[in-house]
């Protein structure tokens, strides 16, 4: 499948000749950076963006063909998807509509909508204005909004986005326990988050400038970066120059840092080593530059790894 | 924090502003347009020449003529704007993975508009019928023939805007432009009797001028066969604008879901 996204002076391909399959009942990962395509494929398989080539199939129905039947197939919820909610309504009765034109038949619509209000946890605020609703409980009504039909598959593009850590966490774990693993449905997960696939995921795909580069499990993908050991250091201090010099330090092949804490002055090293002997070379030049070393200890290659070996840059750039 | 500073800061405000406005050129030429047909309008609405042609022309009181024009314009209104504000993008697109046809969305999202442009166009009626002495004699069949033939005519200028609006991103000229031609041409304050002969003329190819005409006339004890130009007219814009409305909107709605663009403004 191919699809175009023009821009102001120019059009590239938003997703580049892309053939996946994924399988009933599974809980499928789409991951990559941003721009890499995923919200071009969500909106393709829910009719939104028509392919500029090939075919896409939803529950054994053409994207293109037969839209109508695609989209009884399919809950969708958008990465910015609260903004389609009215402000002014309630969540019961924003649902209510959305109800209605997913053509929830009128005689179960109330208990259906009490269902899925009961199934995110939003039961008790079902009166409450949709814009006194905090960003964690939007998210959620947008979820209930997409399952409101009840359909056998979903997509979910980047459902976790705006959400703190322990309302992304039981989101995660409602999608992968109630939605998956007990109502059977079908799920395209997408997110620039890692973690988040690595968590939950049955397969996953990583996808980067409209291409699948990597698929298999999450497992699978780690384990294929064989090469070399990894390492992570907690060190203070230690400046832009400095981490550019570890970089090219004998025996090392890549180094991220982030800022573990600023107040501290703290910076999480992850660093690959072509093997251990290098190792005592890095901890010499820490020393050597009289930079305090909080703590280090060996890692296994996380999926972050495997898409840095894949792609040869970041998730962040 | 000087005085000197402060002034400054108020310049660069402006100066803000005023880069800002420069770069919507259209809506420059629509405001000086705007200003120029709202003063004309009311030097025509302060002529006694107004009375005089409603009188000759409406066989009706200027009140009369006032109040039918102004009630029945919130029909208008309301149509003109109807699918512009039916299809801001993050509506648009949760209707648009439904399976809910865009007409059904258009005509449902309209409803309530029209009940309320209804309610409204009873209460103007009322007061005047109660406290200014108007006089009705209503031929319903005619009446809502003509409010069907207005209100389908605008919802498609009301297509065209919006497919502008959703292919443009850069707001909706159209509706602008009817506005401010409706202020001067539409029949509403004034007969366009009362213009010299080119504004009148121009008067003659809108579709405001036809529909208050008509409506006039079926409120206050008109014949359709009296009416039997205009309505014709009327008609003929309806079968005209109403497609070409319907094929504008679909070609820029296609246009922006091919180019992925369709939630960029």
């Amino acid at each position: 499948m191919t699809a175009l996204n023009s821009g102001e002076n120019k059009t590239v391909a938003a997703i580049n000749h892309m053939d996946l399959k994924i399988k009933k009942g599974e809980l499928f990962g789409l991951l990559g950076p941003n721009g890499a395509g995923k919200t071009t494929l969500v909106k393709v398989l829910c009719t939104l963006l028509p392919p500029d080539g090939g075919t896409a199939i939803i529950n054994g129905y053409d994207v293109v063909k037969q839209q109508m039947q695609v989209k009884r197939s399919l809950g969708t919820l958008f990465s910015v998807g609260e903004r389609g909610f009215f402000w002014r309504l309630s969540g019961y009765s924003n649902l209510e509509f959305y109800a209605s034109i997913n053509n929830v038949p009128h005689n179960i619509m109330h208990d259906r909508i009490m269902e899925v209000l009961r199934l995110v946890g939003l039961q008790d605020k079902s009166s409450v204005f949709f814009q006194k609703y905090s960003g964690g409980m939007k998210r959620k009504l947008s979820l209930a909004r997409a399952m409101l039909a009840d359909p056998p598959i979903l997509l979910l593009d980047e459902p976790t986005t705006g959400l703190d850590v322990v309302s992304s966490r039981s989101l995660r774990e409602f999608i992968l326990n109630d939605l998956v693993k007990k109502a059977g449905k079908t799920v395209l997960y997408t997110t620039h988050y890692i973690e988040e696939a690595s968590q939950i995921c049955d397969r996953v795909a990583i996808m980067d400038k409209g291409k699948i580069i990597a698929l298999d499990t999450p497992e699978a993908i780690r384990n294929a970066v064989k090469k070399g050991e990894f390492v992570e250091f907690v060190v203070q201090n230690i400046t832009e120059a400095q981490q550019n010099t570890v970089r090219g330090l004998n025996g090392v092949i890549s180094v991220t840092a982030e800022v573990q804490d600023a107040v501290l002055g703290q910076t999480r090293l992850r660093v690959r080593l072509e093997n251990l002997e290098a190792l005592p070379r890095l901890i010499d030049y820490f020393f050597k530059e009289n930079m305090k070393l909080v703590n280090f200890k060996r890692e296994e290659p996380t999926l972050e790894d495997a898409f840095i070996e894949i792609t040869g840059v970041g998730l962040s750039e | 924090m000087t005085f000197r500073e402060e002034l400054w800061k108020t310049y660069y405000f402006m100066k803000r502003d005023i880069i800002s406005f420069a770069t919507y050129k259209t809506n420059i030429v629509l405001m000086i347009f705007s200003a120029l047909f709202g003063a004309l309008s009311y030097a025509f609405l302060g002529a006694n020449a107004s009375v005089l042609a409603v009188l000759q022309t409406y066989h009706m009181s200027y009140t009369t003529y006032l109040i039918i024009g102004i009630a029945f314009m919130t029909y208008l209104s309301q149509s003109l704007t109807l699918v512009q504000r039916t299809i801001n993008p993050w509506s648009l697109e949760e209707m648009l993975v439904s399976p809910t046809r865009l007409v059904t969305f258009i005509i449902g999202s309209s409803l309530w508009g029209f009940i309320w442009s209804t309610a409204t166009i009873a209460i103007y009626l009322t007061v005047g019928v109660l406290a200014f002495g108007v006089v009705l004699s209503v031929n319903i069949i005619g009446t809502i023939y003509v409010v069907f033939l207005g209100i389908g005519t605008f919802i498609g200028f009301s297509m065209i805007g919006a497919g502008i609006l959703i292919l443009t991103k850069q707001g909706d000229p159209v509706t602008t432009l009817i506005t401010i031609i409706t202020t001067l041409f539409g029949n509403v304050l004034f007969p366009p009797q009362v213009m010299p002969e080119p504004l009148r003329t121009i008067a003659f190819f809108t579709p405001q001028y036809y529909f208050l005409t008509d409506v006039r006339t079926m409120l206050t004890g008109g014949s359709i066969s009296s009416i039997y130009r205009e309505l014709g007219i009327l008609t003929l814009m309806f079968a005209i604008i109403v497609p070409l409305g319907y094929f504008v909107f679909a070609w820029c709605l296609k246009t922006s879901r091919k180019n992925g663009t369709l939630s960029w403004f």
